[in-house]
């Protein structure tokens, strides 16, 4: 599976998530697409997303766990299946933020940067992702699995490992999350981009390749369970005018609703994938546009910066062609 | 004032004299309108060429929305509009002698001149204010484009994105 994903224990059920804190240029986008301040008592659900400014910071409290999103983030709420259950997942696509749990319960939230995936057995650590899509993890307390490209590692107290984009993670080293100065961290990343942006978008392709491919995959199965579902509600359909109510019902409970549920989180994993994709696309290649453009506006003719959008526009070709049929217009 | 004109009060007028009278009134206040239409891009245009030939990029960035849409990219962060205007002052662009090709307002199809995607169709469709205008103008030496949608009336203006030069 793609990225970087430190991996918690999965059972949760999705949970509403307080804002508890606010200061400075702070923006909430829910589902709906709709955009406003984030004030104290806001409530997030799965799919809302915090943004914060320059001078931006929120604090919130979902079941126990304190988010505290530091500024120049993006945060979302996101939600997958694994293991056969919904599984909450904290989404940090740009800067940094502090996790602290209460207690652990077995049944901690995820957490994903645009690189990894995260396993989680700690109590307190903090997660900075960078322009470029590398992740910086530093763990204050407890335990985090770190785990990127097929490869994981372990971080105990005061340990730290970094994972860049389409890597697996680095060797681990010792660190206290205070001791990380995120923007010059963050800077550094800016500016290596910045000074190989052919090989920055390469390492974004491959990354948003295999977004492209858990998307691909995840659909097909999906289509395939749509089927055997159609397939058995005909059964049931069937079986409930041929031996009763109860048969149907037995029927419904043991074959027809393990398969809706399998159908669901099928379409949720599609989802996931396909909101992984865009928060690359939006916050990792978009940003790199940006500043590439500004850089270049006043030679726009340069070998290096054509053959930047040559690669780029390779790149956006596949977003475009197989992640957007799994976009809404609000995701945007 | 002027879009409120031609609601169809022409049936009432009596004579065919008036009538023609009307029509004549009515293309005169259209074409007026036309022309206020266009003196009020024109202005916005100027603003905007003069602040960046200025290297204004902290009005520049005030002026604009977030999300900001840079040629087919949605710009969603609100430093990073800062970044993109103190990035092009930074690098010496200036607009030369630029006019007005034209100014129109948004349609449905109006996001293709940005870029024909489902995601900058969608900011049209969700960010845009009903009174943004595309505004397209032309420079003087290069005869390059430049794309601005603009909304706001007076005193405030908003940027809500650029394309360009192309």
């Amino acid at each position: 599976m793609t990225g970087l994903i430190l991996v918690l224990a999965a059972a949760a059920q999705a949970a509403p998530t307080d804002v508890t804190y606010t200061e400075g240029d702070a923006t909430t986008r829910y589902t709906s697409g709709k955009q406003q301040d984030t004030e104290v008592g806001d409530l997030l659900n799965t799919g809302d997303s915090v943004k914060t400014g320059d001078d931006g910071q929120v604090e919130m409290n979902q079941k126990g766990v304190t988010i505290k999103v530091s500024h120049g983030t993006v945060f979302t709420l996101m939600e997958r299946e694994l293991s056969g259950q919904k599984a909450p997942v904290l989404s940090v696509a740009l800067g940094s933020i502090k996790f602290r749990y209460g207690k652990l319960t077995g049944q901690e939230p995820l957490v994903r940067t645009n690189g990894a995936t995260l396993g989680v057995r700690g109590t307190e650590f903090t997660v900075f992702a960078g322009a470029d899509g590398s992740t910086l993890i530093a763990v204050d307390a407890g335990q985090v699995t770190v785990q990127a490209e097929g490869k994981s590692v372990e971080l105990a107290s005061a340990e730290g490992v970094e994972v860049g984009l389409g890597k697996p993670p680095g060797d681990k080293f010792v660190v206290h999350s205070d001791q990380i100065d995120y923007s010059k961290w963050n800077d550094g990343k800016l500016n290596a981009m910045l000074a190989d942006p052919i090989a920055a978008v390469q390492s974004i392709q491959g990354t948003m390749a295999g977004y492209i491919k858990d998307v691909n995959d995840y659909f097909t199965l999906l289509q395939q369970y749509r089927e055997k579902l159609a397939a058995e509600q005909a059964t049931l359909a069937q079986m409930r005018k041929e031996k009763g109510a109860a048969e149907g019902d037995k029927y419904a409970e043991e074959v027809v609703s393990p398969l809706v549920s399998q159908t669901i989180n099928l379409g949720m994993n599609v989802r996931f994938s396909a909101l992984a994709a865009l928060s690359l696309r939006r916050y990792v290649s978009g940003r790199l546009y940006l500043f590439m453009k500004a850089r270049y506006i006043t030679h726009r003719e340069s070998s290096s910066y054509v053959e930047f959008l040559t690669q780029f526009n390779d790149m956006l070709s596949s977003f475009e062609e197989s992640i957007v049929p799994f976009l809404v217009k609000a995701d945007i | 004032m002027c879009t409120r004109v031609g609601k169809g009060y022409i049936v009432r007028v009596g004579s065919s004299r008036k009538l023609a009278g009307t029509v004549v009134a009515l293309v005169v206040i259209l074409s007026s309108c036309a022309s206020i239409q266009r003196s009020w891009d024109q202005s916005n245009v100027e603003m905007v060429v003069q602040l960046v030939n200025d290297g204004q990029a902290q009005k520049l960035a005030a002026m604009s929305a977030t999300p900001f849409l840079v040629d087919g990219e949605i710009v969603a962060l609100k430093p990073d509009v800062a970044s993109f205007w103190s990035g092009i002052v930074k690098a010496g662009f200036r607009v030369e002698g630029a006019t007005l090709a034209q100014g129109v307002a948004l349609t449905d199809e109006s996001y293709k001149q940005f870029a024909d995607t489902m995601e900058v169709k969608s900011f049209f469709a969700q960010y845009l204010k009903k009174d943004a205008r595309i505004l397209e103008l032309r420079t003087a030496t290069s005869g390059d484009r430049i794309l601005l949608i603009l909304g706001g009336g007076w005193p405030t203006k908003t940027i809500y994105g650029f394309k360009g030069p192309f």
